[in-house]
């Protein structure tokens, strides 16, 4: 609260002129005001700067194909064809070859279904944690901190080697479920990214097979080792990501 | 919520804000073809991680934070040099303080030309906080969601920011007199 003897600070003029005091603080600085030229005119000249800011900003519109392309991306699911008008032998044929691709699709349904819905079940995990306000629940840099956390928590073990890649450092971990199933979430950040490593189980089936893929611009790479599944899910170089891997299967690795 | 619920509730939240994503995309990437990457970009991660919004918690600043964060993983941000904690540079926005008086204040700001000037040279990240305050009009609060600071720092950078304006107005004025 300010007293008659004294003028605003900056903060308190921005604030004021932001609109951002509260009710009481307002009226108190206004009061002020009514006394101290000098104030009142920085807060006149504050106001002058907020307004011709204003003005001084350009706002970039989108080009109109632009803006229709982020109106499609918002949409993903829509239908983009128009109704086509088809003949009998063009539906028989169709048929067919629906029927066919139908087969091919069930040999592999289930091993696509699992690995598509694993791998965005993580970036879902992984994007949560860069958007959410939420950190992981154990904060730390220190593996002597961060594993030991994990103790009673899991049902399988594993560990954490005594360095990283250069410019890696681990910033923390959490208990994670993947389908019903615990699993480690350790987070990293590789260079200027965030990198989420997911721990699971072997036993635990959904765990596709291969090595590496990209999913909405994110590299997902995989490792296994005896007795667990490893998962990085990050937008770092996937190169950076490969090395943190090898450093954390080479881990668990029996001596 | 049902996935098809949650399309169609987050299309009508981000429908309208896409004019302003794409134009604080462009402030902060400088290029037309970037901005709209990040934008797509943030649309994508926005729509896979909407599960974890918070009805009835703010959307525009949520997704204006994940904006944020897809420039400053981006390469455009990398070019633009701008993934820089502006606390581990204090230097650079110390102001030197001219003393202007405030009628130099008001006599300075109908100079359109120079106040474009000193928006253009004022550091990104004292730029960017003023983007969100002047253009997007977005409170306080809402700004220290977007940057991930304390509304302290907030109050503190919007101030800091307009006093650089002042100092570089004065500077401009200085050097034509």
């Amino acid at each position: 609260m300010i007293q008659d003897h004294q003028h605003l600070s900056y903060e308190e003029v921005s604030a004021l002129v932001d609109g951002e005091l509260i009710p009481r603080d307002a009226h108190d600085l206004e009061q002020h005001l009514a006394s101290c030229h000098s104030c009142a005119l920085s807060v006149i000249s504050a106001m002058q700067l907020k307004s011709a800011t204003k003005r001084a900003f350009k706002r970039f519109a989108p080009p109109p194909e632009v803006l229709t392309r982020f109106r499609a991306r918002l949409l993903p699911e829509t239908p983009k064809n128009p109704a086509r008008v088809y003949t009998a032998r063009s539906l028989i044929r169709g048929a067919l070859a629906a029927c066919l691709l139908l087969a091919l699709s069930l040999l592999i349904r289930r091993e696509v279904r699992q690995s598509s819905g694993l791998a965005a079940e993580l970036l879902d995990q992984h994007l949560a944690l860069l958007s959410s306000d939420s950190p992981p629940e154990v904060i730390s840099s220190d593996r002597h901190t961060v594993k030991p956390w994990f103790d009673g928590k899991l049902p399988f073990s594993f560990n954490l080697p005594d360095a990283f890649p250069s410019g890696t450092t681990l910033k923390g971990g959490d208990l994670i479920f993947l389908d019903g199933h615990p699993a480690a979430l350790l987070v990293f950040t590789v260079g200027r990214h965030q990198a989420s490593v997911f721990l699971t189980q072997r036993s635990f089936a959904g765990t596709p097979s291969v090595a590496r893929r990209t999913l909405s611009g994110f590299t997902i790479q995989y490792a296994k080792t005896q007795d667990l599944y490893l998962t990085v899910v990050s937008d770092g170089n996937p190169s950076d990501l490969a090395l943190l891997v090898s450093a954390l299967v080479a881990e668990q690795s029996p001596r | 919520m049902p996935a098809r619920n949650g399309s169609v509730l987050f299309e009508q939240l981000a429908l309208p804000l896409l004019p302003s994503l794409y134009s604080h995309a462009f402030w902060l990437s400088r290029n037309q073809e970037d901005a709209e990457d990040i934008v797509q970009e943030t649309i994508s991660k926005a729509l896979r991680a909407f599960d974890s919004f918070q009805s009835g918690t703010n959307f525009r600043a949520w997704i204006f934070r994940i904006l944020r964060n897809t420039f400053l993983t981006s390469r455009a941000a990398i070019a633009t040099s701008r993934t820089v904690f502006m606390e581990d540079h204090v230097d650079l926005f110390d102001v030197s303080d001219p003393s202007p008086t405030p009628e130099d204040h008001l006599l300075r700001l109908d100079n359109h030309a120079a106040l474009t000037e000193a928006l253009e040279r004022l550091h990104p990240q004292l730029r960017e906080v003023l983007l969100l305050c002047e253009i997007e009009e977005l409170k306080y609060k809402e700004i220290a969601v977007v940057l991930d600071i304390p509304i302290g720092t907030v109050m503190s950078r919007i101030s800091r920011a307009r006093r650089t304006l002042y100092a570089q107005l004065s500077q401009q004025v200085g050097s034509l007199l």
